[in-house]
């Protein structure tokens, strides 16, 4: 009854809202509102804040890297291809040396042209510290993003020489992070970057034209953009942040914004029955329990974790969730380049499981007990409490007693950095994280490597194994793209079969819009591409 | 008068620096560190160093207080962690926007208060007494967050009437008095105008029901005063009372929007304040404390000031 | 919701006298508004505390395949919320906490702030000045702002909620308790009773106490709707109590998106927090009038 009153209601609502600000404002043809997760419009110096939205929507269109995602197919995993650098080869001689050919003709904005010294000058922005341009700001959010990179010069206007600590194959997936701002908008600005904040300039396929802080941006084409294919064709598009679930949904029902991200999944039924789509994809992103490897943690025992992989019921999770999760296969998303053929299958197989912890000798009279640490909320985290409930009472159902320990968001990032072994964790042998993991590092070297044990890196549960940090060697010093793919592969067919984490699910990026947005192609990827995008009026 | 203005200037003193340190003590003690939110996860040991030192965290409480109020007293009140900006521009900015929908509130509350409140007082303990008396315990009972969200659903969504967040198509920064952007305000105004009503309704009832029993007006009617001249004196009594009532409200309603601020996506500064405390923003969050019960001691100054004024009969210590 | 914190000082009446309390009780049950809340506000308190004896489901088993039932879906009379849990249970057991953290922080501010008015008011001078300038400082704080600041930096948990608004009504109570006293101990009696050599705890606990705690119970009782909605509104914020704890303000929290698919189960936490409140208020009115206590 309630959606059928809904979706009179939200036709009325458009045409009242049409009403209203065609007499006052009007629209310009073709504006498209974007409702963001984000509570902030994200940073737009260049390097952005507000993580992955903030790439999404003030990174890759208002500026380029060297070295882009191809977000054109929804059907298959996004790959590399050239952004502002055309080319890009290691020395076969001295693996540590890079040479990337810098595109010609690209512009900036603000006219000013890009070339391989507007390049070494952002790596200065963010790792000289003694740098005239030197942002805090932008080097907190892009430096840990280039650990390979030692130096760079710029051997002519349109060739770059990057030269790593290490030979590191992942380089060009590093480079992918790094945006490139306008050294002439900066010095026009008196060499201020909070000045610049408010008029940047970049090259990519959006211009920003104005924002009010915490509450809108504004974008316009930039007509002038090198990849004609990607010049936008709306007239303008409007970010606007509205981190509550409720406040997106209803800015949507009332015809405020069109489209929003993340729509929380109880409301895509009144949404879709209201004539509002509903797009998602699988793209890289896992909710795992990341497990701790000490040497006191029952999660050492390969058949223990089996036993937890196999005791979800993923497709139920799948239903809580509104239909909107990819059941996980393994660590990375079954449709990723790099998931391989993993002998392990993960899947509902609860008998086997209760086996295969009776066999590790647990049972109904000595059950497992563990604990887990999980946040109510999260950036990325879905939604934690139900799914970590539902998580916990399957674990309950073969067996293995969870208990949680339950801390605010950013004390948890603080847990998640400080590692297993850390007192603050008070025992903990689990930690409910979700993770980015779109290139090699972020989405298999960081989680297990032996040289980035927790506190001094990202490796939570202190696992260190010489065949897996061989693998990830392999992946570092494999040049050739195809080679490296293979190892990769192997590299997650080892995360599978050993049950490194327990699996759960991938989230798909849901995000809802008004039946007049058109030509939208999301691609598996954490960012996308509006350029493509018109909407009716 | 002038003597009482002075005591009463000297006492808020001290109370302000109390309020500075609590506002200091409050947001410092809290676990959390604050740059977590705004470095990526994977940031190391030293990048957090960097920065922390970049804003002045490493040094002893003392001392970040020291600097704090310092600065503030000439006008700065540093820069957001999350943002980069200056916090007094964005408490400002926010400050206005939730003025805006303060005064908007007590434009709709007070009239209506007072109206059925002075109705209710007059006509004591007849039908239309109980009735106000019902819809201002009812005012003061429901929780108005709660309204809020059921409002949004009716408004906004089921009958598409008036936009469910924002202060106007083009956000605050472009803030006019027209019916677009008024529109934008008419949801939350009224939700938060509920309580006041409830409050000033009861106020003025019980003033105007005191007074109406009280020996002098029975002896002003004895002494053939017109009705008319009669109610004036009552209004008169009332005022000094109500008006400090209403005064109160006003910073009340100021400090305590953060929840309907939340709900409408209203920028105003509880909206602001609840991000600072979910981004650990210290700066901010000091900040804005700061500004909002200072806003909040000032207003009770001059509600006492004002009382003292216009009721002469206050002689206070 | 702010209201009650900024209260006049009570006129304070002869409560001493024999039969008053007859007379209380008299005039109380004649009022029946005051008797059918308080019936209620005692139907509340008593499922509260024997929730676990009513035959209920537990409130935080969950369902997936049973998530968001409509009111009178079989087995579940008023639904389920977002994770399949019955909400009649769940809405009783959240009485429970909501109560208990919606009326503890006043209770215990009734004592604090009550010694520390009756310390202050008895005692003057310069004790006087440093208890009420402390508590002016506090109270210089809009009450909610307090508890939002008080909250968010102690994190959020039951212990923090009560410790966060114990702080926020000490302030109101305390200044209550002041005048109360103070007004009382320029009375000819209390002169009379130290001019006899009485000891001044004596003095406080024969001659003065009875006579202020009545205004100042009165007043506190008028901040009980008032917390109780301020929990609620820290639990709705994220920093009340923390889930999967059955509580009437996180359950509004967290059913608010499921307003579109099923918005009257997910207005019965908000529903719970308006009656109880408005029968904390009603409540609070009839005492005052059975009491003879002014505004």
């Amino acid at each position: 009854m309630a959606l059928k009153r809904l979706k009179g209601a939200a036709l009325a609502a458009l045409s009242v809202a049409v009403l209203a600000s065609g007499s006052v404002q009007g629209w310009a043809a073709g504006t498209l509102r974007v409702g963001m997760t984000a509570a902030d419009i994200p940073l737009t110096t260049g390097q952005t804040d507000q993580g992955g939205e903030g790439m999404r929507f003030m990174g890759y269109t208002v500026y380029d890297s060297l070295i882009e995602w191809d977000l054109t197919s929804a059907d298959k995993a996004s790959v590399l291809i050239p952004g502002l650098a055309t080319e890009w080869s290691v020395d076969p001689d001295d693996q540590t040396k890079w040479t990337l050919k810098i595109r010609e003709g690209v512009t900036f904005h603000d006219g000013s042209p890009f070339t391989a010294q507007d390049a070494v000058w952002n790596f200065e922005k963010l790792l000289n510290p003694d740098s005239e341009q030197y942002d805090p700001r932008q080097s907190a959010q892009g430096k840990s993003r280039i650990p390979a990179v030692a130096s760079y010069k710029a051997l002519d206007d349109y060739t770059l020489e990057i030269t790593t600590t290490t030979p590191d194959a992942t380089l060009p997936y590093q480079l992918a992070w790094i945006l490139m701002s306008s050294k002439a908008n900066w010095e026009a600005k008196g060499k201020n970057w909070e000045e610049v904040a408010k008029d940047p300039s970049g090259t990519g396929p959006w211009k920003l034209t104005g924002f009010v802080p915490r509450e809108r941006a504004e974008l316009v084409p930039n007509t002038a953009y090198w990849d004609e294919t990607r010049i936008p064709k709306l007239d303008k598009m409007i970010l606007m942040p509205l981190p509550e679930p409720n406040a997106r949904t209803a800015a949507l029902l009332s015809g405020q914004v069109d489209w929003i991200e993340a729509p929380a999944p109880d409301t895509i039924p009144a949404l879709t029955g209201n004539g509002f789509e509903v797009v998602s994809n699988a793209y890289p992103h896992n909710w795992t329990w990341h497990l701790s490897r000490l040497d006191d943690s029952p999660w050492n025992d390969i058949r223990v974790r089996k036993a937890a992989n196999l005791a979800i019921d993923r497709e139920g999770l799948k239903q809580l969730l509104g239909g909107l999760a990819v059941p996980a296969k393994g660590f990375l998303p079954p449709s990723s380049q790099w998931f391989g053929n993993p002998t392990f299958d993960v899947k509902y197989d609860p008998e086997a499981a209760k086996a295969l912890l009776a066999e590790a000798g647990y049972g109904p009279d000595k059950p497992l007990k563990v604990k887990a640490l999980i946040s109510p909320s999260g950036s990325g985290q879905m939604l934690p409490l139900p799914m970590n409930e539902y998580v916990q009472q399957s674990l309950a159902e073969v067996g293995i007693e969870v208990e949680f320990m339950v801390v605010e968001w950013n004390q948890m990032i603080n847990l998640w950095r400080a590692g297993a072994a850390d007192p603050s964790v008070d025992g903990s042998q689990s930690i409910n994280f979700t993770y980015f993991i779109q290139d090699p590092f972020t989405g298999l070297i960081r989680h297990l490597s032996c040289d980035l044990i927790a506190p001094n890196g990202t490796n939570w549960g202190h696992y260190c194994d010489e065949e897996m940090q061989d693998l990830f060697n392999q992946i570092k010093t494999t040049f050739d793209p195809e080679a490296q793919d293979a190892v990769l592969r192997k590299t997650h067919e080892k995360f599978v079969n050993e049950a490194l984490f327990l699996m759960v699910t991938h989230d798909v990026a849901p995000r809802a819009m008004s039946p007049k947005v058109d030509g939208f192609v999301q691609a598996q990827n954490w960012y996308q591409n509006f350029s493509g995008i018109t909407i009716e009026e | 008068m002038f003597t009482y203005l002075v005591r009463r200037l000297i006492y808020v003193l001290p109370v302000a620096v109390g309020v500075s340190i609590i506002c200091f003590l409050l947001v410092h003690i809290a676990p959390g560190d604050p740059l977590t939110a705004i470095m990526p996860v994977d940031a190391t040991a030293e990048e957090q160093a960097a920065m922390r030192s970049a804003y002045g965290l490493d040094k002893p409480l003392p001392v970040q207080y020291a600097i704090w109020i310092g600065k503030a007293a000439m006008g700065d009140l540093g820069k957001s962690i999350a943002t980069g900006r200056p916090v007094a521009d964005e408490v400002f900015t926010a400050v206005r926007n939730s003025l805006l929908l303060a005064f908007s509130a007590s434009v709709i509350a007070f009239p209506i208060g007072l109206f059925l409140g002075f109705l209710a007082g007059y006509f004591r303990d007849t039908i239309f007494d109980r009735l106000v008396t019902a819809i201002a315990i009812t005012g003061v009972s429901v929780p108005n967050y709660w309204l809020g969200i059921v409002l949004v659903i009716i408004f906004s969504v089921q009958l598409g009437w008036l936009p469910s967040m924002g202060a106007g198509p083009g956000g605050s920064g472009e803030w006019t008095w027209d019916y677009a952007h008024v529109r934008h305000l008419i949801l939350p105004a009224v939700t938060l105008a509920v309580v006041p009503i409830g409050i000033v309704a009861r106020t003025v009832r019980a003033l105007v029901g005191d007074i109406f029993s009280m020996d002098f007006v029975q002896a002003l009617y004895a002494k053939g005063l017109r009705h008319g001249d009669v109610l004036r004196h009552v209004v008169r009594n009332a005022a000094p009372t109500a008006l400090s009532v209403m005064g109160l409200q006003l910073g009340y309603l100021l400090g305590g929007s953060i929840l309907i601020e939340t709900v409408f996506n209203w920028p105003g500064s509880g909206f602001l304040l609840s991000n600072a405390i979910f981004q650990r923003d210290l700066p901010l969050l000091q900040g804005t404390i700061l500004i909002l019960s200072l806003f909040f001691v000032g207003m009770n100054l001059i509600v006492d000031v004002a009382q003292a004024a216009i009721d002469p009969r206050i002689k206070r210590s | 919701m702010s209201a009650a914190t900024d209260t006049i000082a009570p006129d304070v009446p002869v409560t001493a006298a024999a039969g008053y309390w007859t007379g209380v009780l008299k005039r109380f049950s004649r009022d029946p508004v005051a008797i059918t809340c308080a019936l209620i506000v005692l139907l509340l308190i008593l499922s509260a505390i024997f929730a676990p004896y009513l035959g209920l489901d537990d409130p935080y088993k969950s369902s997936m395949i049973k998530r968001l039932k409509p009111i009178g879906y079989p087995g579940f009379p008023l639904g389920t919320d977002e994770q399949g849990r019955d909400m009649l249970s769940r809405l009783i057991y959240g009485g429970r906490l909501t109560l208990f953290v919606g009326l503890v922080p006043v209770v215990l501010a009734f004592f604090i702030g009550s010694a520390f008015g009756l310390v202050a008011g008895y005692a003057g001078g310069r004790i006087n000045a440093l208890i009420m300038r402390t508590v002016d400082v506090f109270f210089a704080f809009p009450s909610v702002l307090l508890a939002i600041a008080i909250s968010s930096a102690l994190g959020a948990g039951i212990v923090n909620s009560l410790v966060s608004l114990t702080i926020v009504f000490i302030p109101p109570i305390a200044r209550v308790a002041e005048s109360a006293t103070a007004s009382v101990r320029a009375l000819d009696y209390i002169d009379a009773a130290r001019a006899s050599g009485g000891g001044a705890l004596t003095i406080i606990r024969v001659h003065i106490i009875g006579n202020v705690l009545g205004p100042i119970f009165v007043y506190a009782t008028s901040l009980t709707s008032v917390c109780m909605i301020l929990a609620a509104g820290l639990s709705f914020l994220g920093i009340g109590v923390r889930p999967p704890e059955p509580e009437w303000g996180l359950m509004l929290n967290t059913l608010r998106t499921a307003i579109y698919v099923n918005p009257w189960v997910a207005a019965l936490p908000g529903l719970m927090i308006f009656i109880t409140s408005l029968c904390l208020n009603l409540l609070s009115d009839g005492l005052r009038s059975a009491m003879n206590v002014k505004d």
